[in-house]
């Protein structure tokens, strides 16, 4: 706490420091979400001030966002560095220095070549990708050439994907153990030395005929293999480890017929996937492909997203917990009334393999420039699967969001 | 004396084909399509939504065009309202026919630039009175265009085109143009609906001359039907200042103004 007071103190000295140039800007948000399931139990009481300061001299600019969350429910504010960092602008390249979200590919709502910024998946994927992606402390580097972008990461120290709480109702569904259990953390934690930084490069085109991006990246698997050993005493020990993940791919979108194709591609080089083989500590490394295919178009004033999605486990073995194609579709649709300010949205997620489904739909209505009121519902259907697990967390939610 | 009979029917010949084609709707709309208005363009746009109680929002916007070639590249930053900051569109339009416009959206919560599906003209511009077709320029290849009339509007003649689109889905019916004569530019606009109900008037309220172009400053579009208006301002207005063909990127679309 004494940590986060210096820096609250500090962003307070600075802005007051440089008040005169620094531009300020941000939402202050209440959200309130019930499951519907629990007789309308709270899960979400939360009122967010996010804070956002630009300050520009030159060819440097700084960004700083802060961010401070306020969770009645137990009664904790928690105070977090969205973003932080440093731009330096030259003539045909830029850096980015600091603590920053690095989105990359053209998928919507999927993770595919989008792996550099960890996530925050500790309300599963419900908060706006916004609030999903943690800043990483990243050095960028951009060079341009026409329409040509040339772009490299350098990430030095390894941050983790946030995963739910044991306690929480988001906490994923673990394998039921028929032997005692015991938990080894020593190499859990990633060492912050140079041999373990993180590095990727992207190419990316943005034209008449197509947009495309290559990538390639070596990085930290966000999630960590579970090696499972039986020990002589009949327990079994877990092992939780981060493996290196290399990973190549690509993306692109381009319009057809007033429509646009989406399509994005990853091969990532010896994932870990769980397996019920102990001689291989339930560990099995595996090359995998994550694709996608997405169509946008336009119809009578709806604008409308399908996506088809699939992973492919290469070198297949049945032991494998995962299933060698995972299938998931997605389906978007938002129209707006009233002179945008009455916005309908309906999002959704199908998984194919479990027939487990999210559906998301929406209502926000402007009462005034910037300040908003949502009311929508996340409905988990199906009793396995990556959604239908959460069957029983079904939510009513209510938003108000006022931009300054 | 032959031969000066021959040059004066010659002469005369010119001078009436000339007039028959001033007299040409398709021309004079071509007139307007092709009228001057710089290489570069910079300025300050801002749009007032008035509805029929008389409840005032404002957008703000920053916007870039540059023209070479077959060409026009705009790029827009959104200042106001709040909710919509550092949002930036872009827009690459082509003289040739039937080619779509390229469109890009970069929404700072998203943090990635988006191509987005041109087929959306009929859409309205932030919730204005304006159709994203009604603020781009249609090529007069895509209507059939009659000259009706000339008259007289606050003491400028106009001539008076109404034109009818060729493509039956169109989200307009006919719309019929007054230009001021001479000057090829537009002094009001009728806009008909698919029922060809009468739906809104585009009006010009005011011009400024800039390095010898005329600009359109000050306009408004008032949809009848629904009696809301939009007006729509622009101000420092810079021509032809040499704006680099490098702001029209993905890179600016991100770092914004």
């Amino acid at each position: 706490m004494k940590r986060k007071n210096i820096i609250v103190f500090l962003l307070m000295t600075a802005t007051i420091m440089l008040n005169a140039q620094i531009i300020h800007h941000g939402f202050v948000r209440t959200y309130l979400g019930a499951l519907t399931e629990q007789d309308g139990e709270y899960s979400v009481l939360q009122n967010t001030f996010d804070w956002k300061l630009d300050y520009g001299k030159g060819n440097v600019a700084l960004y700083v966002n802060p961010v401070f969350d306020y969770n009645a429910l137990d009664d904790n504010l928690d105070i977090s560095l969205r973003q932080g960092y440093m731009d330096i602008y030259f003539d045909n390249f830029d850096l980015r220095i600091g603590k920053q979200q690095i989105i990359w590919g053209k998928a919507d709502g999927v993770f595919i070549t989008d792996v550099i910024s960890p996530r925050d998946l500790s309300e599963f994927i419900l908060p706006d990708f916004e609030e999903i992606r943690i800043g990483t402390n990243a050095i960028k580097f951009d060079y341009y050439l026409g329409n040509s972008t040339f772009e490299a990461v350098w990430i030095p120290t390894f941050e983790s994907t946030i995963l739910p709480e044991e306690n929480s109702i988001w906490a994923p569904k673990m394998p039921n153990f028929t032997m005692p259990v015991n938990y080894d953390y020593t190499y859990t934690e990633v060492e912050n030395k140079l041999s373990e930084s993180e590095i990727a490069f992207k190419y990316s085109y943005l034209g008449s005929a197509i947009d495309f991006e290559l990538m390639a990246a070596y990085m930290w698997d966000d999630n960590p293999a579970m090696h499972i050993f039986l020990q002589p005493d009949s327990t079994l020990l877990i092992k939780p480890e981060y493996h290196r993940l290399p990973l190549a791919g690509a993306s692109f979108s381009k319009a057809v017929g007033g429509a646009v194709i989406r399509g994005e591609a990853a091969y990532y080089f010896e994932k870990r996937f769980a397996a019920e083989d102990l001689t291989f500590n339930r560990v099995k490394d595996k090359d995998y492909a994550h694709y996608l295919i997405g169509y946008d178009h336009n119809w009578f004033g709806m604008n409308v997203s399908f996506q088809f999605i699939q992973e492919y486990i290469l070198d297949y073995e049945n032991d494998i917990s995962n299933d060698e194609f995972t299938s998931t579709m997605t389906f978007l649709v938002t129209e707006d009334f009233l002179r945008e300010t009455l916005r309908l949205e309906f999002f959704s997620y199908y998984g194919i393999n479990n027939e487990d489904a999210l559906l998301r739909p929406k209502i926000s209505y402007d009462l005034a420039d910037g300040f908003e009121v949502q009311l929508g519902a996340n409905i988990f259907v199906g009793e396995e699967g990556n959604f239908g697990q959460y069957d029983e967390n079904d939510m009513l939610f209510m938003k108000v969001r006022y931009d300054f | 004396m032959k031969k000066f009979t021959l040059m004066l029917l010659t002469l005369l010949m010119i001078v009436s084909m000339l007039s028959a084609q001033e007299l040409t709707g398709l021309k004079i709309i071509e007139n307007v399509y092709n009228r001057s208005t710089g290489e570069d363009q910079e300025g300050d746009l801002t749009m007032s939504l008035i509805n029929s109680r008389g409840d005032e929002r404002v957008r703000e916007i920053k916007q870039y065009l540059i023209e070479f070639g077959d060409m026009e590249k705009k790029i827009m930053f959104f200042i106001s309202p709040a909710d919509v900051r550092n949002t930036s569109f872009m827009n690459w339009s082509y003289d040739e026919v039937g080619k779509d416009d390229d469109q890009w959206i970069y929404l700072p919560a998203l943090k990635k630039v988006k191509r987005i599906s041109s087929d959306s003209k009929s859409d309205y511009f932030m919730g204005s009175d304006f159709t994203y077709d009604d603020l781009g320029d249609r090529h007069p290849s895509q209507d059939t265009h009659k000259l009706l009339r000339e008259e007289e509007i606050d003491g400028e003649t106009c001539y008076v085109v109404e034109s009818i689109p060729k493509e039956e889905e169109y989200m307009y019916s006919k719309t019929i143009t007054w230009i001021i004569k001479d000057k090829w530019i537009g002094k009001k606009k009728e806009f008909y609906d698919e029922d060809e109900d009468f739906l809104k008037t585009l009006t010009v309220n005011e011009t400024k001359v800039i390095k010898d172009y005329i600009v359109i400053t000050l306009s408004e579009m008032h949809n009848v039907q629904k009696d809301h208006r939009t007006i729509m301002k622009l101000d420092n207005v810079i021509i032809d200042s040499g704006v680099s063909e490098n702001k029209f990127t993905e890179r600016m679309m991100k770092r914004g103004l």
